[in-house]
């Protein structure tokens, strides 16, 4: 099976849409979408529209937690506690349901997929340095688990006798006897210096693993946050990608 | 100490830092620089580091080892020279560049074995072995503490200098019970009861806390870490 994994959108509809007209040349089988479709972008109700629309499975993202008012916005910054709140008034009552349908986590065969981290996964631990992804991978039985949360497209291999090995994501072959935990990178708020959206492909019959970046248009994605008076800093930073 | 950094698609993807006199490149996990991709060999190639000198050796692999675009079995490595196998590219550095930190985070640094990375191996070897004996979460005796390990086997716990408390903390200026650890919704919670600024969690006061996993708490002067279990 080819699937398409797309997570972080983060109510940027521009990148989404690239994301999927590209998706749809690349003939995938399924999508899974990994969370955090709402929050910072000026978008959320129609991006949620198109992942309800698009996505095979829907996981549940620390963004879409706060909207639904399961976990409070006190520790974030200030500009992600004014984005939370506008995005939680733009919601209308039947995007509240999407959202409430969202899984927690999806396993089948040897794989799993969950927003932030297989370690309580309601806590939305990131996992971005190897001692963290050590403590990852005592938390789950399957052979690759794909993640996303951190933006960082990153791939850690299991290691018998130290810390799990860290690389950038890049298109490689899982080797069977190996675990991986595979960040998919995020498709509207890319952290990883490049601003191209960033999502992944994963062949379950190749066994193998092909990150792409897409080109959008990001002066129209900041003109429509401007419009709606989102705060700067999050405007900013999509076009150095950080 | 010498320094590989790995490239794909002309882009980093991990800086390694060695102290071995030996480090393998292939597809295989038991090597020390894993290039999984299509064009790799398991056993690709070598590089060997003696008196000062690191020399690249392919290891009749089936696509071959490059040096700076030219295909070699046998070279001696200079500063910055480019090895290419397959889609990777891996720069050579006879020392390792330390401005590069900022980037970490986002291209993967791995120092092979080094005694930091083996000495927090080993101490999660052992909080791992302590909660598995223990069968939930432990309190470590680290400073001025009559214990070495406390089990949080109930819902509340008291830290205080007063007799009847669970845990005896030292210091003239604390409180009979100067702070408690309950469970609330999934979380240990720290909260300080008594004296003010005489509870802190990793050296900052606090007055109410979710605990996690490695968390230093200090009430007087005594300390403790919290090593979190699956009892929660």
């Amino acid at each position: 099976m080819k699937l398409a994994l797309i997570s972080d959108i983060h109510g940027n509809l521009e990148a989404l849409t690239a994301v999927l007209e590209d998706i749809e040349n690349q003939k995938v089988d399924k999508i899974y979408c990994l969370g955090d479709v709402i929050g910072y972008g000026s978008d959320p109700c129609a991006c949620l529209k198109l992942v309800e629309q698009n996505c095979d499975i829907k996981l549940m993202g620390n963004h879409e937690y706060v909207a639904l008012g399961l976990i409070s916005t006190e520790n974030y910054n200030e500009a992600a506690k004014i984005s939370s709140d506008w995005t939680k008034n733009q919601l209308t009552e039947n995007d509240f349901s999407i959202i409430s349908n969202f899984e927690m986590k999806h396993s089948w065969q040897d794989f799993l997929w969950v927003h932030a981290s297989p370690f309580e996964p309601e806590q939305w631990h990131y996992i971005i340095a190897p001692d963290m992804a050590f403590q990852a991978f005592s938390y789950f039985d399957e052979k690759i688990c794909f993640f996303g949360h951190s933006h960082l497209p990153q791939i850690y291999m299991e290691q018998e006798d130290n810390f799990p090995r860290m690389q950038g994501g890049h298109d490689f072959l899982p080797a069977q006897e190996n675990r991986y935990l595979i960040n998919v990178g995020s498709v509207g708020q890319p952290r990883d210096n490049d601003p191209r959206a960033c999502y992944l492909i994963f062949d379950t019959e190749e066994d193998e693993v092909i990150y792409r970046r897409i080109a959008y248009d990001i002066n129209l994605t900041q003109k429509k946050m401007s419009e709606q008076h989102i705060p700067e800093m999050l405007i900013d930073r999509l076009e150095v990608g950080r | 100490m010498p320094e590989i950094i790995v490239k794909y698609d002309n882009k980093v993807i991990e800086r390694i830092v060695t102290e071995k006199k030996r480090v393998s490149i292939g597809r295989t996990r038991d090597n020390d620089i894993v290039l999984e991709n299509r064009g790799v060999s398991r056993k690709h190639a070598l590089i060997e580091f003696n008196n000062n000198a690191a020399v690249i050796i392919d290891n009749e692999s089936l696509n071959g080892t490059f040096l700076n675009n030219r295909k070699i079995n046998e070279e001696i490595l200079r500063d910055d020279d480019v090895i290419t196998i397959g889609k990777y590219s891996l720069v050579y550095h006879t020392e390792s560049t330390d401005d590069n930190n900022d980037s970490a985070h986002f291209d993967g640094t791995m120092i092979l074995k080094t005694k930091k990375q083996r000495q927090l191996l080993e101490n999660d070897k052992i909080e791992k072995q302590i909660i598995s004996k223990y069968g939930g979460s432990v309190l470590l005796g680290e400073e001025n503490t009559d214990f070495t390990e406390y089990k949080i086997d109930r819902d509340v716990i008291t830290i205080g200098k007063a007799k009847f408390v669970h845990v005896k903390a030292k210091g003239f200026w604390i409180s009979g019970i100067q702070a408690k650890i309950s469970k609330e919704n999934n979380f240990f919670v720290l909260t300080n009861l008594g004296k003010k600024g005489k509870t802190l969690v990793n050296g900052e006061p606090i007055s109410k806390y979710n605990l996690k996993n490695g968390d230093l708490i200090t009430v007087g002067k005594s300390t403790y870490k919290f090593v979190e279990g699956d009892n929660k």
